[in-house]
Parts: structure tokens; sequence; C-alpha cells
């Protein structure tokens, strides 16, 4: 995501096995996809990572020094391309439940109403 | 005066219909002509202007209320509501329900499939559908993000409404065809504010537009949907995520904003202090 136009995720690794049966649904996207997505997000630096005898993940670090790790056994492409478009989509807060849809820092333009305004 | 007249046209229009529903080709056709009767209401409406007036100086100004609407189809039906005291039109007034409806189930049918392919017209319509409409990509270039202004403005988006100034986020639905760091129009503007006016829409303001740009589709948390039911061994849990669309709103247009003369009398006003606390 972009907060005020600042891309928020700077780094992606994403690790796979070249041996794995649940990684199978990795390789053939980081040869379909990964090349597109890579030149799509300039802002953002791909690692690929090797490790065998692991399912295979996607670990995302973001501009607030947060870290989100995504499981990938056993996906298709196309799944592990949408879970790598929504770490990039995301902002990298911590995930709790919304107390308001409505952020704001100034609450009232005409003056908050009380019991003693007159109109 | 005015009301005979209406009842005489009453009449008239139903010995017509009678006439022709002798006729069934022509039954169809036929509709009853609404224009005259519709048309001294609604000047009448538009010469009472909702006006508040104030006790307090602050807000003794006339507000202004915009008189004009969009979406005939919303003016007729309301004008049609409003004049089914008497036991007339009831021909129009079906006609009306039947297309309202068509046109509920077309969406419907249209918004079920998940995985279909939109043409560029379509998904305008049904961003429109829920109020906003899609610029493009923020360029880097773009100086949008300004400081507050003190302005606001209720708008719509699907079936939420907000209260938003310039500067504020909001979480809503997920919107469909827009990407992060896409510009957006939010056009369902309801009403808009500033410290010396407002202005309402009936319902909605043609003329304003509130600019928001795509900050992050994101899940919101985990919610758990848990069914028992007692004595008969039946538990079921079930995870949801809903997804979100987080906007920041850029700018609010369509009132005249006041300048702001509140903060930079304060920024040199404080600086003296500083300077003499300093010293």
């Amino acid at each position: 995501m972009a907060l005020r136009g600042a891309w928020q995720l700077q780094k992606l690794i994403v690790s796979f096995s070249d041996w794995g049966g649940s990684s199978r649904g990795i390789r053939s996207f980081m040869e379909s996809y990964l090349p597109v997505f890579k030149e799509k997000n300039p802002q953002l630096e791909v690692v690929t990572e090797l490790i065998r005898g692991q399912h295979p993940h996607l670990k995302g670090f973001y501009k607030n020094k947060s870290e989100r790790v995504v499981c990938v056994k056993n996906m298709d492409p196309e799944e592990v391309l949408q879970y790598a478009t929504r770490l990039r989509n995301s902002l990298g807060r911590k995930v709790v439940k919304l107390k308001t849809r409505h952020v704001t820092k100034h609450p009232s333009v005409q003056g908050t109403w009380t019991t003693d305004v007159k109109f | 005066m005015f009301m005979a007249n209406r009842r005489r046209l009453q009449v008239l229009t139903r010995h017509a219909s009678a006439l022709f529903s002798t006729n069934t080709t022509f039954q169809s056709l036929q509709t009853p002509p609404p224009l005259p009767i519709y048309q001294p209401l609604k000047t009448l409406t538009s010469k009472f202007p909702l006006i508040f007036t104030n006790p307090d100086p602050n807000w003794s100004q006339i507000r202004h209320v915009s008189s004009s609407r969009i979406g005939d189809v919303n003016e007729d039906n309301e004008h049609s509501e409003e004049e089914d005291d008497d036991d007339d039109d009831d021909d129009d007034d079906y006609y009306d329900d039947d297309e309202a409806v068509g046109d509920s189930e077309d969406e419907s049918v249209s918004g079920c499939g998940s995985k279909r392919e939109y043409t560029a017209e379509e998904k305008e319509a049904e961003a429109a559908a829920i109020g906003y409409q899609v610029i493009g990509p923020l360029q880097k270039s773009d100086r949008v993000f300004k400081p507050y202004e003190p302005v606001f403005a209720v708008l719509q988006i699907g079936s939420h409404q907000f209260k938003v100034s310039n500067g504020d986020c909001i979480f809503t639905e997920r919107l469909k065809f827009c990407e992060v760091n896409d510009k957006l129009i939010l056009n369902k503007v309801l009403l808009l504010g500033s410290s010396s006016q407002t202005i309402i829409g009936r319902p909605l303001l043609p003329d304003a537009a509130v600019h928001a740009v795509v900050e992050e589709h994101a899940l919101d948390a985990k919610v758990i949907i848990f069914k028992k039911k007692r004595r008969k061994n039946y538990r079921r849990t079930k995870g949801h995520r809903q997804e979100l669309t987080k906007l920041r709103i850029v700018d609010v247009q369509g009132i005249e904003k006041p300048e702001v003369p509140e903060k930079p009398p304060k920024a040199p006003g404080k600086k003296p202090e500083k300077v003499a606390v300093a010293a």
C-alpha cells in the first residue's frame, strides 16, 4: 500500500524449494508471473531464496519495520500472485479490529454539538 | 382553484384510460399526461427553499440550498409519491415499479459472477452505482496532499455514508476496479459545509465532488462465525476476513473555502513568544 503516495512494502523474499512438491505452484509462479510483477513494481526489491526441505513462503518487509510472512504451499501460481499483490497492497500495520472506519484529526468543522447549543 | 383544475384533469385522464382500455393493444402505450399536474408543484416547492436562521452570530449567514437535482428517475418517483394521496395515476406507478425491479435484478445478476470479465463501460457503470470514478494512477509529480481546510462533506460510498474533510482516512468495503495509488472522484455528495455555510443536497449535490486516493487494499481482522445447536452435537466454526479499501480524502470541491486566517496569525503569534522565552 502506499501511504500518501509512498509505497510501504520495501522488500519481498520469495522462498521456495526446487525439489518439493508443495513448491510446484511457486516455481511456475516464478517463471510466469514474477518477472512481470517485478517490472510493475520498480519500487520493490524482490529476492528469491532457495530453501530445500521446507514449504515455500513469501516474506514482506515494510517501511515501518514490520514484516509479514505468508505460507504458499500447494498453491496455484495465480493464488501465489494474489498473495504477493496483497502483501504489496497492505501498509504493514498490525491486523487489529477496526474501532472506526473513519479516521480524522479534525472531528468537527462547525463545532461539536452539546446540549447547550441553541439553534 | 388549483385543486379543482386537478380534479378535472384526473377525471379527464380517467375517462381517457377507460376509453383506451377497450382497445387492448393501445393500453400498453397509453400513459396519461402527467406533466401539467406535476409542473405547478415543482415550482411551488422551489419557491420556498430551506433557510436556516441562527441566533449565533457566527452562524447567522443564510444557508444556501441547492435546488437543482440529479437523477430524473428519482425526481419523477418522488413527485408521484407526493401526489399519490389521491387514488389516481396508479397505472403510471405500476410501470415505474416494474422498471425499477427490472433494473435491480439486472444489477444483481451482473454482480454475482465473481470471475467474469468486465468491459470498461461496465466497470464505469458499476463504479458509478457505488459512487466513485477512477481517474488514474497517482504520479510522483502530483501535489495532491494539501493542508487541512475547514470544510466537510457527507458522502456516500455503496451503502455507507461518511462525514469527511480534507486529510481524513476512511475504510470502505473493497472497491473493485481500482488499484492502490489510484486517484478517485467520489461524486455522491449529500451535504457540504464550512464554518459559515451549509449546502444540503436533495438528495445529492450534482456539482460537488470529493477527491480521494486509494491507500490500501487489506483484510480486516478475522471474525469467527460460530454455530451451535444444543444437545445435537453440532458445532461449526468458520473464519471470515472482510476485504477493505482505505481511502485518503484529498480534496472537497463544490463549496467556497474560507481563507484559513486562523492558522497563519497563530503561527506568528507563537514564534515571538518562543523568541521571548529563548531570549
